[in-house]
């Protein structure tokens, strides 16, 4: 081994890179849109709401206002003579059209020049129709989508609402949560495709009440009685982790990292979550349903890693979590990951994915399409897993491609989950369309004779000549030859 | 909902860059770079990979906070440079997003001050041609930016002739421009016909490679396939410029017109029978060839699939939207086999839809009441759609929670089509691609409409007894 060159990450997109990451008010967007009740108003022209309309599979098992998308539609008038007049206005028409619980108002590149006061519309507005009406301050040039995630956190913030009986005084009680009816939050996980419907159960089984997921499937009020948990999990750290540290500082609620992808993980997180409440008998409960559940999926998951083991897998996703996360699941399909990368990592995460992989992987920060087709080819991946604008650049190399992004449609979480990932995987890789894609143009010359076809069918499978010839004489060989051309 | 008057909900257009790379992908060995901040290449991006299910490249020059201060012109020539080392391309299309509008970035200036920084000349033949086009999102819709970028290619080759504005060396071609970006198989489809009346001609811009790339032995870092360039620079050269679509102003046509004095001709976009035989009648006229005899038999076919479904289409209630000029022609079309388009609406803003909508209405159908709107967005088509009851929708994927809210069928058409395969391969222009919408309409109605598919067959509650005296 060479030199080693430290990584860096966490800079600003190279200028005319053809980066895969996206903007503040991308990152914020993310992060909020779950909110399922909640009215998603977009100030500024109509590019950054059009784009963000149900572009994300998250699902509500209530109302679905967070469905549509809501802009002010700035036009040049709104550019020279300033939007706050459009914007207050279209916060009153929302709010009598939809009554929505709680509005988050995003700002965007634009009026981050021009100076709308955001602030002070939406308080004034909040003031006027007494519900809460929250900037997300989002301008899409200042920062990256980190500080979208930021911008997010800070206006779910102001959503969480300061526990009763605090308010009343009294401090709460320095005894060992068991006494009383355990709750938790899990802080990023979006309810992909329902991802959250499958979690939420494990935890009910070990007699803990999930009070609110961020932000998947959550609503205004679930969130505003977060504070009342006595634990966080955090499962996007990327995006979350800074509503934790907060939620620890101003509610003494102390969080812990988790994942409900893989076997291993749900394992891990369920069994420090009882280690946690420290209760003999919850204990007891999570091995129950450990074995339970994992005995029930094992016989899928083992086919399935039959016919996927040994296979290489790039990995390249938004945050870091997830990318790690990953890796031990293919780890549990016995496949090998030979690219990993994020949009968004840090210095510490890398270090933390660089102890997780063998040599020999190669790990990228921001990579753009070029070097990820480069790469994709040098490291010999068969499966990539990333988001739809990489999904083509795979294709196009004939490599196996997995949605792992908000687009999936998919549940990936939990054990029913995880079989529909190892699946998932099967399926795109073994399909038979990358042998046939090999050859991308017609070579008569290279065609074997018709003849040559009809032998391997009469032996059934394909085999090699020699084992063949071995078996017939080459009279009988042209003459069972000669019956099926017939 | 009711009546809006400043809100937005479930917007109906995308924004003017989005509209300048589905012009700029139809050029030979073009890269497109977004002056702003990252996200607006990402989502546009995504959105035409949705679309197109193709791998898109659009460069950003990555505006950040400093830049947004105190100008983008160091972003802009550094990202210039690295998509030149990066992509090697032979023209660069720079579209501005409202971020670097606002901040008020003088982009030719700044391309003026790089190209003699790297020692660029204006020499179409080996220097790389950069093309800056004004597209802010505040302004109209991806339509205008479908326009303006086709403008800007046509007046930046027509330039490198030199200042004077004369037709130098006839070429005898037939200019093609249409004003909405047309699907590959569309694509491909007028070329076939320009190839068998014309000979000779340019189609300006070619997306039928770019976006529907077949799977070959490498992977090219711009997509193979666009107008040459060789052929932009000819167009000047041209006998006839001849615009697709009529409701929006053809810019580059215009452009052609006033200052080479070019005749042009703009007929609508030829989508179902009549505007296709407009298109084919002008055609003629302009060359004074005759129809062939392919097309004259495909337009036997489309008339004879016409007659096989009147009984299934007629007096079908349908919504249709989408953009103007497309909105144009597919309504023409409903009206031609008897349906009744009692909804018409269009997302871009424009004075003249419901002029010509009304006109046509008048000339086919003049008994039918339509509602014509524009500048909607899919909320306020949602209430129309309430108030109308078409029993099928005819428009882009986003209409789908309108169709699926009502029980109705939607038939996919423009874009985008995000939700489905195949999108990148919808014909719907010449008799060919009217016969594929035809059926595609009727058989989406004897579908929703099919009884012998129905879960259960009941029989008459009459024949119960027959039945009973008959086991016994």
């Amino acid at each position: 081994m060479g030199r080693q060159y430290p990584l860096t990450c966490d800079n600003n997109s190279l200028a005319g890179a053809v980066s895969q990451r996206a903007c503040v008010y991308s990152g914020a967007r993310v992060v909020l849109n779950p909110v399922t009740d909640a009215v998603h108003l977009v100030h500024g022209p109509i590019g950054c709401a059009g784009y963000t309309w149900d572009i994300r599979g998250a699902k509500s098992s209530g109302v679905e206002t967070n469905r549509s998308s809501f802009s002010t539609d700035m036009k040049e008038i709104d550019v020279i003579f300033g939007g706050e007049k459009k914007l207050s206005n279209a916060i009153d028409e929302l709010v009598g059209l939809y009554h929505p619980p709680v509005i988050f108002v995003y700002s965007t590149c634009i009026v981050g020049i021009i100076g709308d006061d955001l602030e002070a519309i939406c308080k004034t507005a909040s003031q006027n129709h007494n519900i809460p009406i929250l900037p997300v301050k989002s301008e899409g040039f200042k920062g990256n989508k980190s500080d979208g995630y930021k911008a997010a956190c800070d206006a779910l913030k102001k959503l969480i609402k300061r526990p009763q009986k605090e308010v009343a005084g009294e401090k709460k009680p320095e005894v060992s949560p068991e006494v009383r009816n355990p709750k938790i939050n899990i802080l990023g996980d979006f309810n992909v495709a329902g991802d959250v419907w499958l979690i939420k159960p494990l935890f009910e089984q070990m007699g803990i009440e999930v009070i609110v997921s961020m932000t998947g499937d959550s609503t205004a009020k679930s969130i505003s009685r977060a504070a009342e948990a006595d634990l966080n999990l955090v499962q996007c750290s990327g995006s979350m982790t800074y509503l934790a540290k907060w939620m620890q500082k101003e509610y003494e609620i102390p969080y812990m990292s988790a994942s409900f992808f893989g076997i291993e993980d749900i394992s891990i997180a369920l069994r420090k979550t009882a280690e946690y409440f420290g209760s003999k008998e919850m204990k007891k409960k999570v091995e129950e349903i450990l074995e339970t559940e994992t005995n029930r999926i094992m016989p899928e998951i083992s086919r399935v890693r039959e016919r996927v083991k040994g296979k290489r897998a790039a990995i390249y996703m938004g945050g870091p979590a997830k990318a790690l996360t990953l890796i031990k699941g293919f780890a549990e399909l016995c496949m090998e990951v030979v690219i990993i990368g994020t949009q968004t990592g840090q210095k510490e995460d890398y270090e933390q994915i660089s102890y997780s992989v063998r040599n020999g992987t190669v790990i990228v920060d921001d990579a753009n399409p070029l070097e990820l087709a480069e790469l994709l080819v040098k490291q010999e991946a068969d499966l990539m897993v990333a988001g739809v604008k990489e999904r083509f650049i795979a294709y196009k190399l004939g490599i196996a491609f997995c949605d792992f992004n908000h687009d999936r449609v998919v549940e990936f979480e939990g054990f029913d989950g995880f079989v529909n990932f190892a699946r998932e995987v099967d399926a795109s890789i073994n399909s038979p369309v990358w042998k046939t894609v090999r050859q991308r143009t017609l070579k008569p010359e290279t065609m074997k004779p018709e003849r040559a076809t009809i032998k391997e069918r009469i032996s059934g499978e394909p085999r090699e000549p020699e084992f063949l010839h071995r078996k017939l004489d080459k009279v009988t060989e042209n003459q069972a030859f000669g019956e099926a051309s017939r | 909902m009711t009546k809006r008057s400043y809100a937005t909900v479930n917007p109906c257009i995308m924004c003017q860059p989005m509209g300048s790379a589905l012009a700029f992908k139809g050029i030979e060995n073009t890269m497109v770079l977004y002056h702003g901040s990252q996200g607006c290449s990402t989502y546009m991006r995504l959105q035409l990979a949705h679309h197109f299910r193709e791998p898109v490249d659009i460069a950003s020059s990555s505006l950040s906070e400093k830049g947004a201060v105190y100008g983008g012109r160091e972003n802009l020539k550094k990202g210039l440079r690295n998509v030149i080392n990066r992509y090697n391309p032979k023209v660069i299309g720079v579209a501005t997003t409202c971020l670097a509008e606002t901040i008020g970035d003088d982009v030719p200036a700044i391309i003026r001050e790089f190209k003699e920084e790297e020692g660029i000349g204006n020499d179409p033949e080996k220097d790389i041609i950069i093309i800056p086009v004004s597209t802010p999102s505040y302004g109209e819709s991806h339509v205008s930016g479908y326009i303006k970028a086709l403008e800007a290619v046509v007046r930046r080759f027509a330039e490198s002739h030199g200042e004077e504005r004369a037709v130098k060396n006839p070429n005898g071609k037939l200019n093609l421009i249409p004003v909405e970006s047309l699907s590959p198989p569309d694509v491909r489809e007028l070329k076939e016909i320009l190839e068998a009346t014309a000979g000779n001609y340019i189609f300006l811009p070619d997306i039928s490679e770019t976006f529907d790339a077949p799977l070959s032995d490498n992977l090219p870092k711009i997509a193979q396939g666009g107008t040459p360039l060789s052929e932009i620079a000819d167009m000047p050269n041209s006998r006839a410029s001849f615009g697709l679509g009529i409701v929006s102003k053809n810019l580059a046509l215009e452009y052609l017109k006033e200052s080479y004095g070019m005749p042009g001709y703009s007929v609508p976009i030829p989508i179902g029978l009549s505007k296709t035989d407009t298109f084919f009648m002008e055609l003629v006229n302009i060359l004074g060839c005759p129809i062939p005899e392919k097309y004259q038999k495909e337009r036997g076919r489309l008339l004879d699939a016409m007659v096989d479904v009147h009984k299934y289409l007629y007096g079908v209630k349908a919504a249709v939207y989408g953009d103007p000029d497309m909105v144009f022609s597919l309504t023409t079309f409903m009206l031609e086999l008897g349906m009744d388009p009692v909804l018409v609406a269009t997302g871009s803003k424009s004075r003249d839809f419901g002029m010509m909508i009304g006109q046509i209405f008048g000339e086919i159908r003049p008994e039918l009441a339509p509602v014509v709107l524009d500048g909607i967005d899919f909320d306020s088509l949602n209430d129309a759609v309430s108030n109308c009851s078409p029993e099928i929708l005819i428009g882009n994927s986003n209409g789908r929670y309108i169709a699926k809210a009502r029980g109705i069928p939607l038939v996919r058409v423009g874009l985008p089509i995000h939700d489905r395969v195949g999108a990148q391969r919808i014909l719907t222009v010449g008799y060919r691609g009217a016969l594929e919408l035809l059926d595609r309409i009727t058989n989406t109605i004897l579908e929703a409409t099919d009884t012998f598919t129905a879960p259960v067959q009941a029989e008459p509650a009459a024949y119960d007894g027959l039945r009973f005296e008959r086991n016994v």
